[in-house]
């Protein structure tokens, strides 16, 4: 690696990208790599455990009674994610800096698509049918913020420190927020607001500024509490989620079932008794009571700490960029996916009100899951631009 | 891009600011959150495990019973007194309506039409959509059950998830099984029996006692099951408790015994106005084996809330006013019909009590069978400021040991009394099991009542011991009354009563079996043997005052009691009276003592309020038809025999002079209808039980007994003979029971009232009692 000083983008195009290219750029960061793996694993086992009731019983429905077609789709899902993953790693990332206006555009351009071609689902016009699997373009839109305010930040330099500079950031966010609403999404807008949050956040906005704006947020949500009553049925169905058990209340207190009777060593890998049709979303959003409940307290803690470390070295890659542009985006990745993770199991264990948002590389779902590993690959590809320490 | 960047500035580092904040991100977003979430999930699944498993535990596991069969209860020659059948329960899971879809207006039609129920009600129940176990019918018979069972699966029309027409079980209605309980013998023996309630649970008598016995162990199915009710597939949480059917039991009681003393009770009870009922004992004096115990009035088992129709009507009246004062009338007469009489009233027993006293008076050698008594109708007792009068205040004169108990003699027993002293005395009524429960295995045993030792041996106030001589200021129960003379007669025993006698499992095969217990041995062989012979002599002989038990060919002892029912002055201030008899047979060889108890006659009695007026021909009544049944053959001695009934030889068939020696060999004389032929036909038909000397008809040839019919004439205060004879100028024929062979005994009753039409030939039964030396002994 003694070259890398001398790594030139000259010559650099989609169509250099080779094997000699990956040598000179050095390896991926292993243990982000062998974490991954490891964690798309054990989502995927747990998949098929989670799943298999479900899938079993739905004879009428699309699983048509096999009790591994969710297990079946997943896998073959994270097969590809996994080839994904490769190839986004090989990429260099001046290629994604390239891109990600485009990107961007995309997918907001998704965005609206989705609100005029979408599938309902849940009240909500959330999907793009794909044929043989649908697509949430909002999941595309969050790599989509991240790639381009991550460019974004670079331009405005100094700027960022200026409430002026910040202004593009607020505007896309607002279009973004306003077709989200519209569908509406919104785990979607709550990530994605965070996110560039954390973004500008990192590219060296005013500090001042956050204070104010929690303080700000503080004092909306307080505003909210005492004057919408949709909002207080929501956090009173939260502190009480027996109060609610024919609605959202029945997802919490069966993913609380779940996770209680999991105990210290839980019932055992494929053991689950709540799956058996009481927990909704059981191999979805409400996946991780499942592990809770198997896998008990000791497994399920020994996932979170293995998404904890993931988390951790994400941002100590990203601290040891060697650009800005792969620091921030490396970053926004990291931070996603820790939102993701802190936010779904929070709401499993009924920490927060409840919230659609599924749990990285666990949940079933397949281009979010080949997204994740797009994610994970480009996190793979900045890590190789490191400088090896001695 | 990249490379006119580079060219221009070069890529930039990331500054230190943008480290520190990263780093703040790495600390909040990588180890605080995480750190937070641990510590939720500890409270989850550590802390709060045990209550989120119980909930959880409880939605995933469906139990269904599988109820075991309650043992059946036999008398002691198998027949069956009570017995379970299936049948099944109707009830509705409105959780599985609703999530199968199920309209509960469909179900509730069907199920209203075919358990005969009310629409609404059914439609109610549908309503209670949380609950998977609401009750619509129980115990319906297995034919209302096929019915629901045919209803459930024709289901109903409806569309499946691709639009086409299916049909569809209903998933919301079930059926269970589940046992009823049957007494074929209905109100037999209802009190030692008991019942069960809705749930099976025995509730008295041997169903209660013996619950844990017949009940056995319901057996459980606990299922895993999925939300929608299912099993769970793969797992191992599934667990078959089997139903461990409930063990038999065999009676020590008699069915045909038990049926003799409820009839010969209820005969009492119409004929001496018994205002409240009557209790009766039958019980194998050598065992303690209980053949027969009646409480009247009683109830059917199978339908135990029922009153009698008066009281219900009174209630039902009652009702319109005011439900509570109703609901109150129906619940005191349950308890009232529900009551053992012989087991939970305790009475003073007045007479029969002097058994013990003269038991205890032998034993202790206080007296002995040369013992001398003088009544001169009344005496002084220390204590007392009045005379203790006898029930003959104008005295029994001097009398042997065996004549002052036949005189039931109250002087003589006080004396008796006095000579074996306050201390003995009470020594050994407790020796003879008076002063504690008996322990017989039934439910509802009542506590005796006995002055405390201080006042009974104050030696000077023995008006306490005088009393209690003859059976008075202390309260036992009428089983502990039994228990005692059963031991003062079968050689001196103390026996523990029981009616349980032996536990049967499923096959039939012994569990267990009951051998009689021996309490304590309380008077000697020659004390019980004196004893037997001087009751004897209470009926046997014609001064006796319990000759109205006599019964021909048996030799039965006894004793007369009158008493005034103490309990219910003390509760009502009221005076009446309860009259009884115990009797004990065959005196050679005691073997089964019958006690009576007939509580307050009232103002219909067809005769003198005594014991021995109704009481023992009462008892008579019962061990003529009992003795036979217990395998006791009558011996008739030589004066009983000129009079006893005996029963008519069949002679049709045979010519004149064969008949004819038939007819006189058996004791009657005979006339004959027609002049040639064999005897075709005869009056009475063969196999009548009539008195001896009447005259029996037979007829020759071609003639025929005449179609007619004569009013039936008043045999009331006539002797026997003589309503003999008067009936067979009628063309009619009488057997007797009762005092026959006393020279004073007249007729009290007869079978046939007296006006009625009747039919020449025709045998009227009648009822002999001695009423010379009425009294309340």
């Amino acid at each position: 690696m003694n070259e890398r000083n001398s790594i030139s983008y000259e010559n650099t195009r989609l169509a250099d990208y080779t094997y000699d290219d990956s040598i000179e750029r050095g390896n991926v960061d292993i243990p982000f790599t062998m974490l991954s793996l490891l964690l798309l694993t054990i989502g995927v086992v747990m998949v098929l455990s989670s799943s298999y009731a479900r899938a079993y019983y739905d004879v009428e429905g699309v699983t048509g009674g096999n009790g591994t077609y969710y297990f079946v789709r997943q896998a073959l899902f994270a097969l590809c994610g996994v080839g994904v993953m490769f190839v986004c790693s090989r990429v260099p990332m001046g290629f994604y800096r390239r891109v990600s206006f485009v990107v961007f555009l995309t997918s907001i351009g998704l965005l609206v698509l989705v609100i005029l071609i979408g599938v309902v689902g849940g009240g909500a016009r959330r999907w793009i049918n794909l044929g043989f699997t649908t697509f949430q373009p909002s999941e595309l839109t969050k790599i989509g913020v991240i790639l381009y305010f991550s460019l974004l930040i670079c331009q405005q330099k100094e700027k960022m420190k200026t409430i002026k500079g910040l202004i593009p950031f607020a505007a896309w966010l607002i279009l973004i927020f306003a077709l989200l609403a519209a569908e509406p999404h919104v785990s979607a807008i709550v990530i994605i607001a965070a996110l560039g949050i954390t973004l500008v956040f990192v590219g060296g906005a005013n500090l001042g500024l956050f204070i104010g704006g929690a303080v700000g947020a503080g004092v909306l949500g307080g505003l909210a509490y005492a004057f919408l009553p949709y909002v207080r049925d929501r956090i009173s169905a939260w502190r009480d989620p027996f109060s609610d058990l024919a609605d959202t209340g029945w997802q919490v207190v069966q993913s609380l079932y779940s996770i209680g009777s999991g105990g210290l060593m839980g019932l055992g890998l494929g053991n689950s008794r709540q799956k058996f049709l009481y927990l909704p979303e059981e191999h979805n959003d409400y996946i991780f009571s499942i592990v809770c409940e198997e896998l008990g307290f000791i497994g399920a803690v020994l996932v979170l700490a293995l998404f904890a470390l993931l988390i951790i070295r994400g941002y100590w890659l990203a601290m040891h960029a060697r650009d800005r542009y792969s620091c921030l985006v490396c970053v926004g990745i990291t931070t996603l996916f820790a939102l993701q993770v802190i936010l779904n199991v929070a709401v499993c264990t009924n920490s927060i009100p409840s919230t659609g948002i599924s749990l990285p590389l666990f949940s079933y779902g397949g281009t979010a899951l080949l997204l994740q590993m797009a994610e994970i690959g480009i996190i793979l590809s900045m890590s190789r631009d490191i400088p090896e320490q001695k | 891009m990249a490379i006119k960047r580079k060219q221009k500035s070069g890529p930039v580092s990331p500054n230190t600011m943008m480290l520190r904040r990263t780093l703040f991100l790495m600390v909040v977003c990588g180890i605080v959150a995480f750190l937070l979430l641990a510590l939720r999930l500890f409270r989850i699944q550590i802390i709060d495990h045990d209550y989120y498993e119980a909930l959880a535990v409880d939605q995933q596991l469906r139990e269904t019973t599988v109820s075991a069969k309650r043992g059946t209860i036999y008398d002691r020659n198998m027949n069956i007194l009570a017995m379970s059948a299936s049948v099944s329960n109707i009830y509705l899971s409105p959780a599985e309506m609703v999530m199968y879809g199920e309209d509960p207006a469909l179900i509730a039609e069907g199920l209203s039409q075919i358990l005969d129920m009310d629409y609404n009600e059914i439609y109610e129940k549908c309503q209670n959509r949380n609950s998977w176990y609401v009750t619509v019918a129980k115990k319906v018979d297995d034919e209302i059950a096929e019915q629901v069972r045919a209803f459930k699966e024709a289901g109903y029309q409806t569309l499946n998830d691709d639009g086409k027409p299916v049909t569809r079980a209903f998933q919301g209605v079930k059926i269970e099984e589940a046992t009823k309980r049957y007494y074929p013998y209905s109100s037999l023996a209802s009190h030692v029996i008991g019942f069960v309630g809705a749930d099976d649970y025995g509730l008295a008598g041997v169903e209660y006692y013996y619950d844990d016995v017949l009940s056995g162990t319901d057996g459980r199915i606990v299922r895993a099951t999925t939300a929608n009710g299912t099993d769970m597939l793969f797992t191992d949480f599934e667990d078959y408790y089997d139903a461990q059917d409930g063990e038999s039991v065999v009676l020590t009681i008699d069915e045909t015994v038990q049926y003799y003393l409820e009839k010969h009770l209820e005969l009492a009870v119409e004929n001496y106005d018994l205002q409240n009922g009557a209790a009766g004992i039958v019980m194998d004096v050598n065992t303690g084996a209980i053949l027969g115990m009646a409480s009247l009035g009683n109830y059917d088992p199978n339908n135990y809330l029922e009153v009698d129709e008066e009281t219900q009507e009174r209630a039902d009246a009652l009702a319109e006013i005011d439900q509570e004062t109703a609901d109150a009338v129906l619940a005191e007469a349950r308890n009232a019909q529900w009551r053992n009489k012989a087991l939970s009233d305790t009475y003073e027993p007045g007479s029969t009590f002097k058994i013990i006293t003269l038991a205890m008076g032998l034993e202790s050698g206080a007296i002995t069978m040369d013992s001398a008594f003088f009544c001169g109708g009344s005496m002084m007792v220390a204590g007392r400021t009045d005379p203790l009068n006898c029930w003959n205040t104008g005295g029994h004169g001097s009398e042997t040991l065996t004549q002052a108990i036949m005189n039931s003699c109250n002087v003589a027993l006080v004396n008796i009394g006095q000579q074996v002293g306050a201390e003995r005395f009470y020594e050994y009524a407790r020796a003879f099991g008076l002063f504690d429960k008996t322990g017989v295995d039934l439910q509802g045993e009542s506590n005796s009542l006995w002055w405390d030792e201080d006042t009974f041996f104050d030696p000077y106030n023995q008006s306490q011991l005088a009393a209690a001589s003859f059976g008075q200021t202390f309260t036992i129960t009428p089983l502990q009354l039994i228990t005692a003379v059963s031991a003062a007669v079968n050689g001196g025993n103390l026996m523990q009563p029981y009616v349980v006698s032996e536990v049967l499992d499923g096959e039939g095969n012994t569990v267990s079996q009951r051998e009689p217990t021996v309490v304590r041995q309380v008077v000697s062989e020659e004390t019980s043997a004196h004893v037997c012979e001087i009751l004897e002599q209470v009926v046997g002989n014609s001064a006796g005052t319990g000759k109205n038990a006599y019964v021909a060919g048996y030799r039965i002892g006894g004793k007369t009691g009158t008493s005034e029912d103490v309990v219910y002055e003390a509760q009502t201030g009221t005076k009446r009276y309860i009259v009884s008899f115990i009797g004990i047979a065959p005196m050679d060889d005691p073997q089964v003592a019958v006690l009576v108890l007939l509580k307050a006659p009232g103002p219909n009695a067809s005769t003198y309020v005594s014991g021995g007026q109704m009481a023992a021909p009462t008892v008579g009544s019962i061990m003529a038809d009992i003795l036979p049944v217990l395998g006791v053959q009558p011996v008739y001695s030589g004066d009983e025999a000129a009079i006893v009934d005996r029963a008519v030889p069949r002679v049709i068939g045979l010519d004149l002079a064969d008949a004819a020696a038939a007819v006189t060999e058996a004791g009657f004389t005979y006339r004959t209808v027609g002049s040639e032929g064999t005897v075709t036909a005869q009056l009475p038909r063969s196999g009548s039980t009539i008195a001896a000397n009447s005259e029996v008809i037979l007829y020759l040839g071609d003639e025929e007994p005449q179609e007619s019919t004569v009013t039936m004439m008043d045999l009331t205060g006539l002797d026997y003979e003589s309503a003999r004879i008067r009936m067979g100028w009628a063309g009619l024929y009488i057997n007797g029971e009762g005092a026959m062979l006393s020279g004073s005994a007249y007729v009290t009753r007869q079978s046939v009232p007296a006006g009625e039409q009747i039919s020449v030939g025709s045998v009227v039964t009648v009822s002999l009692s001695d009423s010379s030396n009425l009294g309340r002994y």
